[in-house]
């Protein structure tokens, strides 16, 4: 797999976002950033209430995938882009998603909606009207996610990499610094944990690294790229972030998101957990 | 943001979200209960910058969290308390940064002008 597989820049979004078979997907939590301006052709995912259970915690399920994705008029011939805010945060989690449920032609915007904006081009509040599809999703691809027991197994002896914050890591925040730090769960990390904060594995634009800056980044913390990882976060969007660069960019075999993550992690009882700012 | 929406009381624990995504037009808190808040707005030439995005680096330099500007040219962080720089992103290569000391219970306020 090489960049041109799973990367974009703008100028090929600019020049091709409007084929056919080529469907553009904002992905973001905050959807009325899609609301007052998107990419001309773009249809929009919202990350909760299209992609969340709303009673359990947990994905919709398969059923409920090909619902949205036949709503949103996708096919699974089709070529999905997608980009969002938050350095694509949202957007590489949708990625795994659509990975996750079989979607074998997916790309991300590099640098997303952030770069999109800093190079001041177009955005449109005009929605597409497109057909609805009959999209026919594939089981869940489990070697892709990880579950608590896992990641406890997973102790000293696979890289487990927590791409949070070095002051979320610590355990002196709970959540990122754009967000209230209220939260009913404990602080700290999974011990053995190399902390390599999401952001290292981006430029200032959002776009992602070189693979020689990435390889040489994961190896100055320690991964080991002979050993089976877990990446894991706070809610396991900026985790996805961190599994695309070593699946999808670096093409490292058995990387896994934990999507539990820290919300979950830092709530069981009695496992195990250390403070301070590591190794 | 509109002016009504400013002057909505809030404090930090009303305006939690259960996600990362802050949304940019999110009221900001006005005050700051346990949390050490830095908020500030973007100027450019007196008007705000509502095209553009607020990063928050530690003492170290080091990037610690990002949000786009609202329409009114504002930002708010939650941050540890201590000392912070904020960074300014905008379209047409513009850049700005400016210090900033948090600290548990205050709003700490960075304007800046690009």
């Amino acid at each position: 797999m090489s960049r041109s597989d799973v990367l974009v820049d703008a100028d090929w979004v600019a020049a091709h976002g409007s084929d056919p078979g080529t469907v553009l997907v904002e992905v973001d939590e905050d959807t009325s950033a899609y609301d007052k301006g998107h990419i001309r052709g773009a249809v929009k995912i919202d990350w909760k209430k299209d992609l969340q259970d709303p009673v359990r915690r947990d994905f919709v399920d398969k059923a409920g995938f090909e619902a949205l994705l036949s709503e949103r008029g996708i096919s699974n011939d089709d070529t999905v882009i997608l980009y969002g805010g938050n350095n694509n945060w949202f957007a590489a989690y949708a990625y795994w998603y659509f990975r996750l449920y079989g979607h074998q032609n997916v790309k991300l915007l590099d640098g997303g909606r952030k770069k999109w904006e800093l190079d001041s081009r177009e955005l449109v509040t005009e929605v597409p009207q497109r057909p609805a599809t009959s999209y026919h999703a594939t089981d869940q691809d489990t070697s892709i996610r990880a579950f608590r027991d896992e990641v406890v197994a997973a102790i000293g002896n696979k890289n487990l990499i927590d791409v949070r914050s070095p002051d979320e890591f610590a355990g002196r925040l709970l959540a990122p610094a754009h967000l209230p730090q209220e939260q009913a769960q404990r602080g700290g990390h999974v011990p053995s944990a190399r902390n390599v904060p999401w952001s290292k594995a981006a430029e200032e634009d959002g776009t992602f690294k070189s693979d020689d800056a990435l390889r040489t980044l994961y190896a100055e913390a320690g991964v080991d790229f002979d050993t089976d990882t877990i990446a894991y976060c706070r809610i396991g969007e900026r985790s996805a972030h961190t599994w695309f660069v070593f699946h999808e960019l670096l093409g490292q075999q058995n990387v896994k998101n934990y999507d539990g993550s820290w919300t979950e992690y830092g709530s069981l009882v009695g496992v195990p957990i250390e403070l301070g700012d590591g190794a | 943001m509109s002016e009504s929406a400013q002057s909505v009381q809030t404090t930090a624990g009303q305006a939690a979200a259960d996600g990362c995504g802050a949304p940019a037009d999110a009221p900001r808190v006005t005050a700051a209960g346990n949390q050490a808040v830095v908020q500030g707005t973007v100027t450019q030439g007196g008007s705000p910058v509502s095209t553009g995005y607020a990063r928050l680096l530690n003492s170290g330099g080091e990037f610690v969290a990002e949000v786009p500007l609202s329409s009114d040219g504002g930002f708010q962080f939650f941050a540890a308390p201590g000392d912070w720089t904020l960074r300014v992103l905008a379209p047409g290569g513009i850049r700005a940064e400016q210090g900033v000391t948090a600290a548990i219970g205050q709003i700490s306020r960075v304007d800046v002008a690009v």
